[in-house]
């Protein structure tokens, strides 16, 4: 390249004054935000924080009343009076403006006002009416960017008796060229499920196709559905069993797209929400449990490697071996995978096998004898979530010999523990020990 | 603490946790961020609740994390909840799920988080979740949906908001243009002159923190030394190239 053209090249920002910063810092300086936020660290008290913000709140009340600030502006007074609320002071009288500026704004106009709308209001409030118009009218816009905002504030918060006006539109999105778009809708969808389940009975069949979408995206957001739906009837879905164990197979033998991988790892929360899918399908149910043993050995093995989220794997899978029907041979792995939790060296995967064998010990009570050094060891442990763990842990397998070793411990914790709620919770259980064991 | 048989009757009731074998969805509660002296800088909360009881549950937790020493578990039972929290640089995340889910995967979202943060922002730090706390706002509503992680990857969450983003940046600017000449064969074929008295402007343009780029072709007159004309023109969410070539 020619030095002339290197150059102008370099001089070449500077000749259009834009900012080349990354993450748009520009605003920092200049904004009204920007003075207020660094208003508020200046303060030293309490008081003088709240006078500070109270005559912000005035401020921003005159200019949002007034007719003539452009949406650019309410813009801007919105995101101060989201900052205002989150640090704690009432900004009520910017909600019905927020949804105002959801209609009328542009883009990142309407993007900021249905972001405040979502902060500020809940599913009870009045004013959440006034935006079902709003949404209604962008789900049909030709804007896939509007569409998608619509989606977004609809999976978050909507009133449960407008959902069959907005019912039909939110299903034709299911066939959507775009996958973020069918993404979202499958979503919304599952809100509406969650509020109001029978408006949504008439279409599970869209949601198998969905299930067998293209996309791995709009899969892994039916496989909510799916999991809350198993959970409240599992018997109807038994059928579907081997699809899911045909997708385990494939996430966990690496055939999604790369960028689904999470530090080397194939789209860990799919394959945790298809083995809470599969421990359902498989509860007491021996036909069933032997279609997946296999993808569960599979699993298994390939999450050796050492980071968190592969330990979250295991654990997921060791809960899903000891639910389903019995197998040996996995069991015997998984109690390994157990051992290696509570002997390791880190705290949290400490407490995760201790968790685990609260779990496990009801039916394999052998493995917490193989470990009862460490037990011990943890009762003594300087953090108290430990310390509980291990105290919920040992009132499992309490049995009449050591019944008053434990309680005596439990007592102990009692006396140094400074939390109402796991005071009332140990002390039931010492009294319902103290019942079984007279 | 309460006298015995109070106590006896409520613990026999709700509060006694249960341990099963059943399987609860993952549900995330409420999300908070939080300054190392306690400053709220983002909360989201997925249950209805009402503001007082969000301020109350706020004050406590914050307390309750904030007392606790950098060794200790990432997790805390707290209430009837479970808090899994993490500090990175001087920040806390902070997020409640329900009794029953496994804490480590939760773990893993604040993560990912934090690596979608960074992704967006370069090297994110406080300050940037400060003054931009709507742009984190958008990140966190288009990975969580309603409490639910998407597993979507990194790439497509980065993607659209980039695309919100770029609707927005309506940019105005001005450009001088010098003349000169162009000896591009190609353009010259294009625009059909005299190869030797044509002057080309291409313009390139990269949008900050996006992957959009503006391209302007601009022919200009030729044989003048002086800056031609300034060019205003507001470019919205169009991708017309420019590609700025000055020559001789």
């Amino acid at each position: 390249m020619s030095d002339v053209v290197e150059k102008t090249l370099t001089a070449l920002p500077s000749l259009l004054s834009l900012d080349s910063q990354p993450g748009s810092t520009k605003l920092s300086s200049t904004s009204k935000l920007g003075t207020l936020i660094r208003g508020i660290t200046e303060l030293t008290s309490k008081h003088e924080e709240e006078k500070l913000i109270q005559r912000e709140l005035t401020s921003i009340k005159e200019q949002v009343s007034s007719p003539n600030t452009s949406m650019r502006q309410m813009k801007e007074l919105m995101v101060r009076a989201i900052y205002c609320e989150m640090l704690g002071y009432e900004a009520a009288f910017s909600y019905i403006h927020a949804i105002k500026l959801a209609q009328q704004g542009t883009a990142l106009e309407k993007r900021v006002g249905y972001l405040a709308v979502s902060l500020f209001l809940n599913e009870s409030h009045e004013l959440l009416l006034l935006l079902v118009n709003t949404v209604l009218k962008d789900l049909q816009s030709t804007n896939l960017i509007e569409v998608c905002m619509a989606l977004t504030v609809v999976s978050q918060i909507f009133p449960k008796d407008m959902i069959p006006a907005i019912l039909p539109l939110v299903e034709e999105k299911l066939n959507h060229p775009k996958e973020i778009i069918r993404r979202k809708a499958v979503l919304a969808l599952y809100k509406f499920y969650l509020i109001a389940p029978n408006q949504v009975q008439h279409i599970h069949n869209k949601f198998r196709k969905a299930l067998c979408d293209k996309d791995p995206g709009v899969m892994t957001a039916s496989l909510h559905i799916y999991l809350q739906m198993i959970q409240e009837n599992p018997e109807g879905y038994k059928d579907l069993t081997a699809s899911f164990v045909t997708i385990m197979k494939q996430v966990v033998g690496g055939k999604l797209p790369m960028d689904f991988n999470y530090h080397s790892v194939p789209a860990p929360w799919l394959q945790i929400q298809l083995l809470r899918i599969l421990s359902l399908l498989g509860k007491n149910d021996q036909s069933t449990s032997e279609i997946m043993y296999e993808v569960l050995d599979e699993s298994l093995r390939r999450a050796e490697m050492n980071h968190n989220i592969t330990y979250a794997i295991l654990y997921e899978c060791v809960k899903c071996i000891y639910t389903i029907h019995p197998k040996s041979e996995l069991l015997e792995k998984a109690a390994k995978c157990i051992g290696n939790f509570v002997l390791s060296p880190k705290i949290n995967l400490k407490y995760l096998g201790l968790k685990a064998l609260t779990y496990v010990v009801q039916q394999d009570p052998k493995l917490a004898l193989q470990h009862q050094m460490t037990i011990i060891e943890c009762l003594d442990h300087p953090d108290l979530i430990i310390k509980r763990e291990t105290l919920e842990l040992l009132f499992r397998i309490t049995n009449a010999q050591n019944v008053t070793v434990i309680v005596e411990k439990m007592l102990e914790f009692l006396r140094i523990n400074k939390d109402d709620y796991t005071t009332i919770d140990l002390v039931g259980k010492v009294a319902e020990l103290a019942e079984k064991y007279p | 603490m309460p006298t015995g048989r109070v106590c006896f009757r409520v613990a026999l009731g709700s509060s006694f946790r249960q341990r099963g074998n059943t399987v609860l969805l993952f549900k995330m509660q409420f999300m908070l961020l939080f300054s190392r002296q306690g400053k709220l800088r983002l909360q989201k909360w997925y249950v209805p609740l009402s503001d007082k009881e969000k301020k109350k549950i706020t004050r406590e937790l914050v307390q309750t994390v904030l007392a606790r020493k950098p060794k200790m578990c990432s997790f805390l039972e707290w209430r009837d909840l479970k808090v899994v929290y993490k500090r990175y640089a001087s920040l806390y995340f902070c997020c409640a799920i329900e009794d029953q889910d496994n804490e480590l995967i939760t773990l893993e979202i604040i993560h990912r988080y934090v690596e979608l943060l960074d992704k967006y922002f370069g090297s994110v730090c406080e300050l940037d979740i400060i003054f931009n706390f709507e742009k984190a706002y958008f990140i966190l509503d288009e990975f969580l949906l309603g409490g639910e992680a998407q597993e979507t990857s990194k790439k497509n969450v980065l993607k659209a908001i980039e695309q919100a983003d770029l609707l927005q940046e309506n940019i105005d600017f001005q450009m001088r243009l010098f003349a000169g000449c162009q000896r591009s064969r190609d353009t010259a074929q294009r625009t059909g002159g005299n190869w030797t008295d044509i002057n080309v402007v291409h313009i390139i343009i990269h949008l900050p923190h996006t992957s959009f780029i503006c391209q302007l072709l601009y022919v200009a007159d030729n044989n003048s030394n002086s800056p031609l004309s300034t060019l205003n023109f507001t470019v919205t969410h169009t991708q017309l190239c420019l590609c700025f070539l000055p020559v001789f």
